[in-house]
């Protein structure tokens, strides 16, 4: 029965995709990019939806509230999954909100009125059966994966908007989207790059060599020089690895230096962040916020004796308080960390943020 | 899109075309064939006991499946059943899983040889694999080490068999363990392996010449290893197994290969690693300092809240100072969990506790006031209010009454009962198997867990537990802490390793063995092999001659015997030399004249000399023949003058060289003896004669 066949090859797919997950990182974060994370979610989000079982949008959604929880249990820190997760969960709502006929605007709008007179969007509402509904789905899932494909050079186009000749940009550590951003705008305009190397896994170096070899000017130093030099610089470009559901980030460590650093001198802080990296998580969760590695970087098992009598903590995120920061840059424009909770609302349906 | 567990393994193969197909293999031994753990291994195998609340071999598994392992072959021998629930139960038989788990029993496995010879018998392998214990903990990524190890095998065509994991930590690190301590002599270039030996404590270690004049530049000898028990190998490694039937573990095989190492040409290489984390549990000490070391994250992404084996319901989380806390876990008002914490799933803990540094199983519960410090308990463990335990283990189903206190290195086995108001002293073992059982049962075999016990006894013995030791209500009965009636050399064989009595000479000091030319014996690997091989030497020569064989015939017989009794080529001829100058003597006693003696030497040494020229082929061994001829003579002062006779025959029949023999004679002298020897007359002449027909270009040469 290829029915059958089909099933056993997506759960192979998702077991195998949770075992990535769970080894993910040896240590200097997550081996792939977020984007790439992200992508890769959806796709099997997307094969969930064509070859899964289900009648009804109610069951697709149970079907995916369900993996994506366990991939989110898999590895709590990467928070791109379960973004993607109620990325497509708040898809199916608006492709059966469609198939019935109720314009989305109406369903989307909450009022005061609504809260209190109806319990929101309930489940048994989505149980009527339409025949169109799998196919649409998956056409807005490709709709979001193009959109996925875009991020980088979306943010990379706004690139000449904010560096201006002959200024000094400092950034920390390595990100996909930084470097994309920094090296568009190197193409028309002449600029010097400081990077903080970001110990203990020094993602820094990597970062300069990448900004160097496309033509720019770039200073790698220590991060205890990051105050020193900071007087020095006009802008602050960092990436993240999550953006909260306030406007602070989970970036990574010594982030919150670099913006206290930027807050002393002024200088402004820019956050080069896509939309899959938004997250509806606050940063009181502590349990699964921090992520603390193998503690090999900060003092290496061949120290001997010492080890047995100290406790040696590496963690890999730093929180950054939303007010340090000046502005962040989706794929979709410049926007303040004010601002976050409005676009929170209009990518996530409310009852998906706790999956 | 590729998203699949070996997905790391096909990207590191992709250069060697050949193989990409073949899956990966891994043998899982998930037996110690030893009874370290005894007392609490007699109820549950080794493999199976809880290291932060998850069974060992599930960490073994989860490290083969993350190299990219496609196919795990798991041996068991003692509680296979057991075991073999345990996997079925496991993600491991998932259909879905990405590594294909085959268990394999047999009650005969006596060890790791063994296994490996059933391996071979049913073919299982057939590339190279990956040999681990299972008691294995680590997070190695291996797959550098196996590409080193292919491109080895593909550059010098299948001569190296083994490259073993070793990871770099400095003597005194808490996780090395003092009975794998290891001492590795290696080439620097090509990470071969020269010579390899435990260092067992000891102050001073030997070292063979042959290491120093290797001929490579560069070599290092190495303390600061911690042997990792992984092992990669190539399917040549169980064929030498069955060849070899007296290897019983990875240390006679290494130990083995190193020394017929330019008979068979198999070599053994090393892969040394600084990333991640590497060590077997072969000991409580081991336990107690890989467990601490898990708390403390050092086997990232190995880490409890991770619940790698995918079990519903064991997950927890983890918060500041490494405390994990599993679901449903309740914590009385003033209690404290200080550091490196682990609590397991519905287990209940009293008010004003102290705990650190401890792992706590599920569903355990723990009454008011008490303190745990390095303590280890399994499930359902029961503690009552005031007690106080240190660095001990607690295993399932234990019980502790009031006012207990257990000191460092106490064992509660299965079920015990132990209380109330008692102080348990230092390194107590309880178990609820009476020791003479054990004692009986050790007349058969000491090497393994697995010996069946005999219930009956069980039953007579029942009342008779010594409310003086484990307290008004407790059961159970004291081990000796230490078992000295196992006649085995290494030195404690108690469950908490050499921890128990600390050895102040543990800082061995290495030095190398200095040696000149009569390093005749340091070498050799036992005197009474050697002795042995000399004497067997002699009956084939012997036999030889009276049966008239070929020399070929000859050499085959010596060369075999010389595997037999693990003897270095070197020493074959020196022994060979020494057997066939004494033969006359052998024969006609030693009150020969030397007239006599030169006249029965010089046919024989004609009629052998085939044989001496298979063996003497270098010129390091034309010198060693010569100061095995020198040593005999020196032995047998009375009869000098024949050596010039017999120097000169060993000559002409080309069996010695004239550079070999005047190197020997311008640069051997090391003591008055042998200088004495030289100013023999016969022997100047000799050597002058020799020196002239240099002179006179080669046609003298004959």
């Amino acid at each position: 029965m290829p029915g059958a066949d089909k099933e056993t090859a997506i759960t192979e797919r998702i077991e195998a995709f949770l075992a990535d997950l769970k080894r993910g990182g040896s240590g200097t974060g997550p081996l792939r990019g977020s984007g790439e994370m992200a992508r890769e979610t959806t796709y099997l989000l997307r094969r969930i939806t064509a070859q899964a079982r289900w009648s009804s949008a109610g069951d697709l959604m149970e079907i995916i509230r369900n993996e994506g929880r366990r991939m989110t249990a898999a590895q709590p820190s990467e928070t791109t999954v379960g973004n993607m997760v109620r990325r497509v969960l708040k898809i199916i709502r608006e492709e059966y909100a469609r198939s019935r006929g109720s314009s989305e605007e109406t369903e989307q709008q909450e009022s005061l009125h609504k809260l209190l007179t109806s319990g929101g969007l309930s489940e048994e509402n989505f149980r009527q059966q339409f025949v169109h509904l799998k196919a649409n789905v998956i056409e807005a899932i490709n709709e979001l994966l193009t959109e996925l494909d875009g991020t980088t050079d979306n943010i990379a186009m706004q690139a000449l908007e904010h560096i201006h000749s002959n200024e000094v940009i400092m950034t920390v550590g390595r990100s996909r989207t930084v470097e994309a951003f920094l090296k568009d705008a190197a193409r028309k305009r002449k600029f010097h790059v400081i990077v903080a190397e970001c110990a203990p896994f020094c993602q820094g170096h990597e970062m300069a060599t990448g900004l160097s070899k496309a033509g720019i000017e770039t200073t790698v130093i220590a991060d205890a020089a990051i105050f020193a030099v900071m007087s020095r610089v006009n802008k602050v470009i960092i990436g993240t690895q999550t953006v909260l559901a306030n406007g602070g980030l989970r970036a990574v460590n010594g982030a919150h230096s670099v913006a206290l650093a930027a807050r002393h001198h002024s200088t402004p802080l820019i956050i080069c962040a896509p939309m899959f990296k938004l997250s509806p998580q606050f940063p009181n969760e502590e349990d699964t916020f921090h992520k603390f590695v193998s503690p090999h970087e900060m003092l290496p098992f061949t120290a001997g004796e010492i080890l047995s009598k100290v406790n040696v903590h590496c963690p890999v995120f730093d929180y950054v308080p939303p007010e340090l920061i000046t502005l962040f840059i989706s794929n979709i424009g410049g926007n303040a960390p004010s601002y976050i909770y409005r676009l929170m609302s209009e990518l996530y349906h409310p009852e998906d943020h706790e999956l | 899109m590729s998203s699949r567990g070996g997905k790391q393994k096909k990207g590191n193969v992709t250069s060697e075309q050949e193989e990409e197909e073949q899956p990966l293999q891994a043998v899982l031994v998930a037996d110690s064939f030893n009874r370290r753990f005894f007392p609490i291994s007699k109820d549950q195998p080794r493999a199976l006991l809880p290291l932060g609340n998850v069974a060992m071999i599930d960490y073994t598994l989860e490290f083969l499946t993350s190299t990219g392992v496609q196919e795990t072959f798991v041996f068991c021998c003692w509680m296979s059943n057991k075991i073999k629930d345990h996997l079925l139960k496991s993600k491991w038989c998932r259909p879905t899983s990405p590594n294909v788990v085959h268990i394999i029993t047999s009650d005969l496995y006596r060890s790791l040889g063994d296994v490996l010879r059933d391996v071979d018998a049913k073919n299982l392998v057939r590339n190279d694999f990956i040999l681990v214990y299972g008691d294995v903990v680590s997070n190695i990524d291996v797959s550098q080490a196996l590409q080193e190890h292919r491109h080895r095998r593909k550059v010098d065509k299948n001569i190296s068999v083994m490259t073993m994991v070793f990871k770099e930590s400095s003597p005194g690190h808490k996780s090395r363990c003092e009975e794998d301590d290891v001492i590795v002599a290696m080439d620097s270039k090509s990470k071969r392996v020269l010579h390899y030996q435990k260092t067992q404590g000891l102050k001073k270690l030997q070292f063979p010449m042959n290491i120093f004049q290797h001929g490579s530049d560069e070599f290092e000898v190495r303390h600061d290893l911690l042997d990792c028990h992984i092992s990669i190998c190539s399917p040549q490694v169980a064929e030498l197994f069955t060849d070899n039937f007296d290897y019983q573990t990875r240390s006679d095989f290494v130990r083995g290969i190193l020394v017929n190492e330019e008979i068979l040409g198999n070599q053994i290489h090393l892969y040394v690693t600084q990333d991640g984390y590497g060590a077997r549990v072969s000991n409580l000490q081991m336990y107690d300092s890989v467990s601490s070391d898990m708390v403390r994250r050092w086997v990232y992404p190995l880490t409890p809240e991770a619940n790698f084996t995918d079990q519903q319901g064991q997950g927890c989380t983890h918060s500041r100072h490494n405390v994990y806390r599993g679901a449903e876990v309740s914590l009385g008002q003033g209690s404290q969990m200080e550091e490196n914490v682990l609590i397991g799933r519905d287990t209940s803990i009293g008010a004003n506790c102290r705990i650190s540094n401890s792992v706590i199983g599920n569903n355990c519960t723990i009454g008011d006031n008490v303190v745990l410090d390095r303590a280890y308990m399994w499930n359902n463990v029961h503690i009552s209010s005031n007690v106080e335990i240190h660095q001990s283990v607690v295993c399932d189903g234990a019980v502790v009454k009031e006012a207990v206190r257990l000191n460092k290195q106490c064992v509660l086995a299965y079920n015990v009962v132990i209380g109330p108001n008692l102080s348990l002293p230092e390194g107590t073992v309880v178990s609820m198997h009476h020791p003479e059982e054990e004692e009986e049962d050790d007349d058969d075999e000491f090497l393994s867990d697995d010996q069946e016990v005999g219930h009956s006894k069980d039953k007579t013995r029942q009342k008779a537990f010594n409310p003086a030791e484990v307290g008004p209500e407790g059961k159970g009965y004291i081990w000796k802490a230490s078992m000295d009636d196992t006649e085995d050399e290494e030195l404690a064989q108690c469950l908490w390793g050499l921890v128990l009595n600390p050895d102040p000479e543990s800082d061995s000091e290495s030095e190398a063995s200095e040696e000149s030319q009569d390093h005749s014996r340091s070498v050799s690997p036992e005197i009474d092999d050697v002795n042995a091989f000399q004497l067997e030497v002699l009956g084939t020569l012997q036999r030889g001659l009276e049966e008239n064989i070929v020399c070929d015939n000859l050499v085959l017989e010596i060369n075999s015997l010389k595997y037999a009794y693990n003897i270095t080529l070197k020493e074959v001829m020196q022994i060979l030399t020494r057997v066939v100058l004494e033969y006359p003597f052998q024969q006609q006693g030693t009150q020969l004249t030397t007239l006599q003696y030169t006249g029965s030497l010089l046919p024989l040494l004609k009629t052998w000399s085939p044989v001496f020229k298979n063996y003497i082929k270098r010129p390091q061994d034309h010198l060693d023949c010569l100061s095995a001829v020198e040593e005999l003579f020196l032995e047998q002062d009375t009869h000098q003058t024949a050596m010039v006779k017999v120097l000169m025959k060993m000559y002409q029949l080309e069996i010695l060289e004239e550079e070999a023999i005047l190197k020997w004679f311008s640069t051997g002298a090391t003591n008055d003896k042998s200088r004495q020897l030289r100013k023999n007359q016969g022997l100047q002449k000799f050597i002058k004669w020799l020196e002239e027909a240099e002179d006179e270009s080669s046609e003298e040469g004959e």
